[in-house]
């Protein structure tokens, strides 16, 4: 079974290299690939002195278009597994053997790895915990599914999940929406409990600022998903 | 409204609907998108052919001074102007993001190559 991680990467020069490193060392029959969304820093330079598996985006798209790349080599190079990591340590890659292996038990085409199930580990600030828990109310209007975090980017999918991501991926803010996009096909989507770090390094793509953006955003996408005819 | 205004809109209206034909000959404007430039004009034109039109509409509509209806239309049009620019801006932006993806992809299939 081909297992591919995909590590979004803009700006993440200072963690890069740690990222990868445990990688290698804790997740055993993973691929990787890093895609590099036209960063400014020394990213690419890093990962190619350091021969990393690397795409390179000639235009920055933002994280949903950075991720939906590796998706795409996912799908073109016939992976039957993809997960999401990001770049700034903020996940664990000890985890990934075990959710591919609970991936196949429960027979899931999705598992979100996800901070509160067993409450362990950084929780995140207690606003961000507030719109977090709203999301899962929405979902839970929308679609029936409870997923405890929507907002976690540390996702595995199957080869049919690849598929539907490497066509459709939202723009920014992917991560609830599209969880509600993979309900509205008709997929099974499981969780699993996992313990996250705190960034370190690199900001959050969600700024003080623009939470409130990301709320409305974000809600009117989760809305217009389930609007959405699928057969 | 006086025959002398008249002319001077109706002359000025030709030159501008002139203008935008040329322009979409040397291909320098999208038919595509100037279809509403081309219906705001038109409207224009009858408008100032026939202003008793306005009058009537203006009437029709309850809008008891008929320059106001001037405005509204010119506003309602500029939305609908806007409107299709925001729809082409929305598609451009998808298939920079499809070309982009796919160059990002034919260059990483060739440095795998070599």
């Amino acid at each position: 079974m081909k297992k591919l991680i995909i590590i979004p990467a803009y700006n993440e020069s200072e963690c890069i290299e740690r990222t990868i490193k445990d990688i290698e060392k804790h997740a055993q029959g993973f691929d990787y690939l890093i895609v590099n969304d036209c960063s400014t820093d020394q990213t690419r330079e890093i990962c190619e002195k350091n021969g990393f598996n690397l795409i390179n985006l000639p235009i920055n798209l933002g994280i949903g278009g950075a991720v939906q790349t590796g998706y795409q080599y996912a799908w073109e190079n016939g992976y039957d597994v993809a997960v999401q990591i990001d770049g700034d340590g903020q996940h664990d890659a000890s985890f990934l053997q075990r959710m591919s292996e609970t991936m196949g038990e429960e027979g899931a085409d999705m598992l979100i790895g996800s901070r509160f199930i067993e409450k362990e580990g950084f929780q995140s600030s207690f606003l961000r915990r507030v719109g977090i828990i709203y999301f899962t109310g929405l979902i839970k209007l929308m679609t029936g599914a409870t997923i405890t975090d929507p907002t976690s980017g540390l996702r595995m999918i199957n080869r049919s999940v690849i598929e539907i991501f490497a066509k459709d991926y939202p723009k920014d803010y992917p991560e609830p929406e599209s969880v509600v996009a993979v309900l509205r096909n008709k997929k099974q989507v499981k969780e699993i409990p996992v313990v996250m770090r705190e960034r370190q390094g690199g900001s959050s793509s969600i700024g003080s600022i623009r939470s409130i953006y990301y709320m409305i955003k974000v809600t009117l996408a989760i809305l217009v998903e389930s609007l959405r005819r699928y057969k | 409204m006086s025959i002398r205004l008249q002319v001077i809109l109706l002359v000025l209206l030709i030159f501008i609907l002139i203008g935008m034909v040329t322009q979409i000959k040397r291909k320098k404007l999208d038919l595509k998108y100037t279809l509403s430039w081309f219906a705001l004009i038109i409207a224009l034109i009858v408008l100032t052919c026939f202003p008793k039109l306005l009058i009537v509409i203006a009437d029709f509509l309850g809008i008891t001074t008929p320059i106001n209806m001037i405005f509204f239309c010119g506003f309602c049009f500029s939305l609908i102007i806007i409107y299709t620019l925001t729809v082409a801006i929305s598609k451009m932006s998808d298939n920079i993001r499809s070309l982009t993806q796919k160059i990002a992809l034919l260059e990483k299939g060739e440095t795998d190559h070599e």
